[in-house]
């Protein structure tokens, strides 16, 4: 029976080979609060106009680490506890775009790809030789270039706007699962926790058997 | 006094002799392998499973309106819920991966065989409302693959002659799949475990009437029999720690690959994702439903593929003992029944195209082909075998085994005379 493992783990592999058709930038998203803070900044400027992230309430925000007073400049009137809705009605959306513009609050998680989907298909703006925007990663969007990628010529703008969009990301991936980072640390402790049972286990079943001879 | 009290049960309710008939001097083979660990960790899983969907249905909501957002709400905000929601839904793969492997021994050893057919049924019985338990389960957090795929399964009962759409209806408690499907399978989700738990106990009951198959799949002499505790307690222990060292390797850092993307968007009716795929361990079953062209074929090949197991006595006549171990050509089957559930698994996974539909096709009848040829291959084998000389401990008990069923002939016999 050890070849049906040696079959299962050869075939664990070869899943991974075909994910996507168009390839995607790999990022590598941070997870350190300051990157994820600035993230949540850029967001607030070049996306929340459109986007809502209803499962983030300013207070997670400022629970995270971020500058009250900023969150405050965020929230305008809005209370603490509310979650961070859009500026845009449904009905205007629709008239502007012909589409509700989606939640963000688990668009990294919502996608093939996850945090490198999002931030591929936010520099995959570019203008055609006839002057069209396309976007290669989703050629039908509704979405305007909202990092002005398709503008940018120059490198030194061009790498700004990459890395926005990769703060922008961190944010995102933060906020479809603001417990990855506890989730991790425990699992450490866990892992510790079992390697050293099932280790003592293994000497205790050792003597036990050790017994019968 | 606690010596006391047990005597005081004792002379009520056989408390001590069965926790000794059962428990710790049940008699086991002492030389069962580690492919012997899977039932107990299928147990031990089921009940991971039970309490943490008890937890998880505290905080909970069955409303199409609220489903997702509530599951949200575990995920962020009930303390540790996340941890619930993420060993909850990689205990439903862990349950699937577990009993896949509990059967693979079985079949290839060939515990199936008399006098263990009850038992191989009942864990028929088992697998059945694993599935529909696990089914009805994804509906719940609403997602879209939740959604279509409970679309989609609900769908194939149109197959059914003559009431087709009405048990559709009956199924949905709608036209479409909606509240009021939600609500039921909540209902049932929450029932079904039980069920499984009082299936589990008869599953144990026929083994412990018929006792453990063994790797040489001879009938052991008690002296190679040993207490299942504290030999098997520990061994089972062991491999429970082994086990939950890979559980939480998923449950703490891959959570997420054993979700669906598209599950974490929210069940749109307006909108079919461009790629419907049921979960991992329904993936070869769903291929074979795909490789017939025509509905009520597919539906009927589906559950037929699913039911076969259940044939395995009968067609496995072969009187060698020891499944594969001693039977070469058996054996060479299993493994490429194997590979033709990777094959399914895979087709069943990728968007159907004119390619991986005959690779489908072909995978489909390699599978049936793999049952229905068993009386034949088996028969040809025992043959072959028994030219070819077997070792004298197979011989010794095949030669038993046939005067049992010599025996019991004779009484048939008998008894036809006498009526
Ligand atoms: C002017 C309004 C607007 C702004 C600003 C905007 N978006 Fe969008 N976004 C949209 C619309 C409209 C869609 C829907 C596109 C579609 O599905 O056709 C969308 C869709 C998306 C999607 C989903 C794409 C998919 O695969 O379905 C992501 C991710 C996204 N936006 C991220 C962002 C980020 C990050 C920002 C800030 C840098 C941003 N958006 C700024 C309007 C906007
Ligand atoms: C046989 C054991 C069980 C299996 C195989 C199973 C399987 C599943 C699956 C596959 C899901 C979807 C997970 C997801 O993608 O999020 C689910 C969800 C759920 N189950 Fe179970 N389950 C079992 C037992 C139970 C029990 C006993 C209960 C309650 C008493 C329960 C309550 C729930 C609830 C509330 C959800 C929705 C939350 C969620 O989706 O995470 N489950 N189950």
């Amino acid at each position: 029976m050890n070849a049906l493992v040696k079959v299962l783990v050869l075939c664990c592999f070869s899943i991974g080979a075909w994910a996507n058709e168009v390839p995607l930038e790999k990022v590598n998203v941070a997870t350190d609060a300051v990157t994820i803070s600035r993230g949540a900044e850029d967001l607030m400027n070049d996306c929340h106009s459109c986007h809502t992230l209803k499962y983030i309430r300013y207070r997670d925000l400022v629970a995270f680490g971020i500058d009250k007073q900023k969150v405050d400049a965020w929230r305008g009137d809005q209370a603490m506890d509310s979650p961070l809705l859009g500026q845009f009605s449904d009905a205007d959306a629709m008239q502007s775009f012909g589409i509700v513009p989606p939640d963000l609050s688990l668009m990294v998680k919502a996608r093939d790809g996850g945090s490198s989907y999002v931030y591929s298909y936010l520099l995959a703006y570019h203008n055609s030789p006839d002057g069209v925007l396309e976007n290669p990663v989703y050629p039908a969007t509704k979405m305007p270039d909202a990092l002005g990628i398709a503008s940018a010529t120059d490198a030194a703008q061009r790498t700004e706007i990459q890395g926005r969009a990769r703060d922008i990301v961190s944010f995102l991936t933060w906020a479809a699962d603001p417990h990855d980072a506890e989730r991790k640390r425990l699992g450490y402790y866990v892992l510790g926790y079992l390697i050293v049972l099932t280790t003592l286990l293994y000497f205790v079943k050792n003597q036990i058997w050790g017994r019968l001879k | 006094m606690p010596g006391r009290i047990i005597k005081w049960i004792d002379q009520r309710f056989p408390l001590t002799s069965f926790v000794k008939h059962e428990l710790t001097d049940y008699p086991t083979p002492r030389n069962l392998s580690y492919w012997w660990n899977f039932g107990f960790l299928a147990g031990v899983v089921l009940m991971l499973q039970v309490v943490t969907g008890i937890f998880l249905a505290m905080h909970y909501r069955a409303d199409i309106s609220l489903s997702f957002d509530s599951i949200q709400h575990i995920m962020r905000e009930v303390n540790y819920g996340w941890l619930l929601r993420y060993m909850h839904a990689t205990g439903a793969s862990a349950f699937f991966f577990v009993i896949f492997v509990h059967m693979a021994r079985t079949l290839y050893y060939g515990s199936y065989r008399a006098p263990r057919e009850l038992l191989w049924w009942t864990g028929q019985g088992l697998l059945l409302l694993l599935m529909a338990t696990a089914f009805m389960g994804y509906l719940l957090p609403w997602g879209q693959m939740s959604y279509w795929g409970a679309t989609v399964i609900t769908n194939l009962f149109q197959a059914t002659p003559f009431f087709g759409d009405q048990i559709v209806i009956w199924l949905r408690g709608d036209y479409t799949v909606g509240d009021a499907t939600l609500t039921r399978f909540f209902a049932l989700h929450y029932l079904f475990p039980f069920i499984i738990i009082g299936a589990v106990v008869i599953h144990l009951v026929a083994l412990h009437t018929v006792k453990s198959s063994n790797p040489s799949g001879i009938d052991l002499a008690a002296k190679d029999n040993i207490p299942f505790h504290p030999y098997f307690t520990i061994k089972d222990l062991y491999g429970l720690g082994w086990f939950l060292i890979v559980y939480s390797v998923f449950v703490f850092f891959l959570p997420d690959s054993l979700i669906e993307p598209a599950n974490n968007i929210p069940a749109n009716p307006m909108q079919t994702p461009n790629h419907i795929v049921p979960e991992w361990y329904f993936l070869p079953f769903y291929a074979i439903l795909r490789s017939v062209p025509n509905l009520v074929g597919g539906v009927v090949a589906m559950g037929l593929s699913v039911m076969m197991f259940a044939f395995m006595p009968f067609l496995d006549r072969s009187r060698i003992p020891g499944g594969a171990h001693y039977r070469p050509i058996f054996k060479i089957q299993f493994y490429l029944f194997l590979l033709d559930m990777l094959v399914l698994g895979y087709v069943g996974y990728t968007p159907p195209t004119n390619q991986t539909l005959l690779i489908g096709q072909i995978a489909t009848l390699c599978y049936f082909g793999s049952f229905l040829l068993i009386p034949f291959i088996s028969r040809i084998e025992e043959r072959w075998l028994v030219r070819r000389g077997l070792p004298p401990a197979v011989i010794a008990l095949m030669e038993s085994e046939a005067l049992t069923i010599e025996q019991r002939r004779l009484k048939h016999r008998r008894r036809g005379e006498q009526a």
